[in-house]
């Protein structure tokens, strides 16, 4: 980059025009006679001497509100620059200029459990209740990158996600399923398994005759997850992990031209315990880290960004959560356009998938979470999301049920079909409340990528520990303010009844998956040419020793039957381990 | 005084990918005056064995995956097995449904903490278990 030696706020600070403001100094004057005649004559002593108060929520941002909100609140607000038109640039009105009118947010709930076949009716029960894309999360031992059969894995397979141990799992997972009409993440959160699971997914695809170019779908292959989100027993080095990531994009974008290749995920991030600010900072830190990284390998910045998407959390903080989606859709167009020189104004959008945050949802009075979570979809509405997921009622619980799902996603439904919402582009634009909001919290969120630019950027902010104990410390602030009920929980600290709610039904895994998975494997172990997967096997370890990019070789070692962890032992063994810092 | 002496070792059961819990937990007893060694994620073997070289007092593991039937009781026979049962308090946390905790306690965990257990609860509840094992081992 051009730019090398400045870092991202500077690069920004030095670019961006003079701003010309929405609001005239004269107008701005008589507003501001107005506002300090009413405060002084209307407003009490109390709400004076209050008139900033910091609401206390569940993960949110912590800025403080004023009582109430006025042009004075944006009085530098310049619409072209700041606001402008949806499906222009900046974006902060939304990616696509008649947004949910051309095409609603798809509903996307994630599903896995017990084995392929059993996710494969779970899948066919998605699309028949009307969802719009499906999401497919894998079991503990598969995300951990262990097969069924392993020690480590007893006791362990088919819980909270779908066991997948080779390519013949794939096959049945996706069995009967359109995959060139609708599109499917694969919600392989690590870089690692993304580059053992997804040839998977290729090899199934190529056994159904669908071409790589007719697929459209996502896999998440974020580095955060794989070295700071997760617990687990192994981890491979941090700038080891970060190589895998872009090796993913670079193959994905190249050969199978539809499909999103990463997704930044502040979600899990955030849930596991941080800010609405870091969440999104540590993610753009990450994207920023793989252009640079795609650019020094010689692809154009546009050609990479166009199919980047990110991965929210929203939670409980309404207003601060409509502002932040809009925030980041601006700071990402700014990021692009000025850091990195983009000419394509689609490699400047800031696509996202939202979830509903599962760290609000309470074990107590469990019916309530529907209603929180509704609250949350609507404020992912409001904000321009592409895709939703609803997170079930049930899940203080175990993994949601058949009916759990389906309130899911008539939550969803309903706001579509029922609301009006969707009608209006960015209904809250022009809010001066919710575009003071959006200013506050797109310079937040460019302090903290300042801070890591700082430290030597993304992957050293994670080597160096800063990001384990950033998190550390929030959730320990945070757990003490629910604690001392600053933050407040319906049903748990606050407005606790005596009366019982019924007992909700509870989701029981399929029995025998794990037999069943070591069956299979058995069977795949047996019959496989065992020379073509130790060829392919060393291949895989050679390109891993040489920097040539990894996923041709590791889709040969799918197409040979290879398992997921005869992948993982070579990846350890080119790669060794790390370990990661734990603060308590 | 007394809670000084309590040793607590903490796990990961298996393989399972949410620690946000059972670091709120280490730090919560750590507040509490009590000495905590984390292990991150570990099997029953691995446990078993940090348990008799460390000499805790407690054992708790943490599971949100769903497998905590199936690990939950391997490590209460491993326990067992070794002659831990009587000396050593033994308690899970994590995402498990009401009809399991049933189950659990049956098995032979002295205590289950489910989302919304406060630091009061955990805290005094494992003060209790520490000072039966300790009468009935001495």
């Amino acid at each position: 980059m051009t730019n090398n030696k400045l870092t991202t706020k500077e690069i920004i600070k030095k670019n961006i025009p003079k701003k010309k403001p929405v609001f005239s100094n004269s107008a701005l004057e008589e507003i501001k006679k107005g506002f300090f005649r009413w405060k002084e004559n209307c407003v009490s002593d109390h709400d004076k001497e209050n008139w900033e108060v910091t609401p206390q929520t569940t993960l949110g941002s912590g800025i403080p509100r004023e009582l109430i909100y006025t042009p004075l609140s944006i009085s530098n607000l310049d619409y072209n620059e700041d606001v402008g038109f949806s499906g222009q640039a900046p974006f902060t009105r939304g990616i696509h200029p008649n947004m949910y009118r051309g095409k609603k947010f798809t509903i996307r709930q994630i599903n896995g459990f017990g084995g392929p076949e059993d996710t494969n009716k779970r899948l066919k029960f998605m699309i028949k209740s009307g969802a719009t894309g499906l999401s497919v999360i894998f079991d503990l031992p598969t995300v951990q990158m262990y097969d069924s059969d392993d020690p480590l894995s007893s006791g362990q397979v088919g819980t909270s996600g779908v066991a997948i141990d080779s390519a013949v799992d794939m096959e049945t997972l996706f069995e009967d399923i359109p995959l060139e009409d609708l599109t499917v993440s694969i919600v392989t959160h690590f870089p690692s398994n993304t580059a053992i699971i997804f040839p998977m997914f290729l090899v199934a695809a190529e056994k159904k005759g669908i071409p790589f170019d007719k697929l459209g779908g996502t896999v998440q292959n974020d580095t955060t997850m794989e070295e700071v989100v997760r617990s687990g027993p192994e981890y491979l080095p941090p700038k080891d992990v970060f190589r895998i990531q872009c090796d993913n994009i670079e193959y994905i974008r190249k050969n199978i031209p539809r499909w999103n290749f990463v997704t930044y995920n502040g979600y899990n991030l955030r849930d596991y315990g941080t800010s609405s600010v870091t969440e999104m900072a540590v993610a753009m830190s990450n994207a920023i880290a793989t252009l640079e990284e795609m650019s020094s390998r010689g692809h154009d910045i546009d050609w990479v960004a166009k199919r980047l998407a990110f991965f929210w959390s929203i939670s409980n903080d309404f207003f601060d959560e409509v502002a932040r989606i809009r925030a980041a859709r601006r700071l990402w167009a700014k990021i692009m356009k000025y850091r990195f020189g983009s000419k394509e104004p689609r490699s400047q959008w800031m696509r996202c998938h939202v979830q509903t945050s599962g760290l609000t949802l309470t074990r107590q009075e469990p019916l309530n979470n529907v209603v929180r979570a509704a609250f949350q979809a609507l404020a992912a509405t409001l904000g321009g999301a592409q895709s939703l997921h609803v997170s079930s009622y049930d899940e203080a619980y175990a993994v949601p049920t058949e009916e759990a799902q389906l309130l899911s996603v008539r939550t969803q439904q309903i706001i579509q079909a029922e609301t009006a919402i969707t009608e209006v582009v960015d209904p809250l634009g022009g809010s001066y409340y919710v575009e003071a909001l959006t200013d506050k919290i797109e310079a937040m969120i460019l302090e903290q990528i300042e801070e890591i630019d700082k430290l030597g950027g993304y992957v050293s902010a994670i080597e160096r520990g800063w990001l384990h104990r950033k998190v550390a410390d929030h959730f320990h602030t945070e757990q003490a303010k629910m604690e001392r009920g600053d933050i407040k929980i319906v049903g748990y600290n606050t407005y606790v009844s005596e009366y019982k709610t019924r007992n909700i039904d509870v989701f029981n895994y399929p029995e025998k998956t794990e037999e069943r998975q070591i069956k299979k494997l058995k069977k795949l172990r047996e019959t496989r040419n065992t020379l073509k997967v130790e060829e392919t096997l060393n291949d895989l370890e050679k390109a891993c020793r040489s920097g040539k990019n990894i996923v041709p070789y590791s889709l040969e070692c799918a197409r040979a039957g290879c398992t997921e962890g005869e992948l993982f032992k070579v990846f350890k063994s080119a790669f060794g381990l790390w370990n990661p810092p734990v603060i308590f | 005084m007394r809670d000084k002496n309590i040793k607590v070792l903490l796990s990961k059961l298996g393989l399972d990918i949410h620690n946000r819990g059972i670091i709120t937990v280490a730090k919560i007893l750590r507040d509490a005056g009590m000495e905590v060694i984390y292990t991150g994620n570990s099997t029953v073997d691995q446990i078993i064995e940090a348990a008799i070289q460390e000499s805790v007092d407690i054992i708790g593991v943490s599971s949100l995956g769903g497998a905590h039937i199936q690990l939950g009781s391997k490590l209460v026979s491993r326990a067992k097995k070794e002659g831990l049962k009587d000396s050593k308090g033994l308690v899970i946390g994590g995402t498990i449904p009401d009809d399991d905790k049933k189950k659990l306690v049956d098995m032979g965990f002295d205590a289950i903490f489910t989302s919304g257990a406060t630091r009061e609860e955990i805290v005094s509840r494992i003060k209790e278990i520490y000072n039966e094992k300790s009468k009935k081992s001495a």
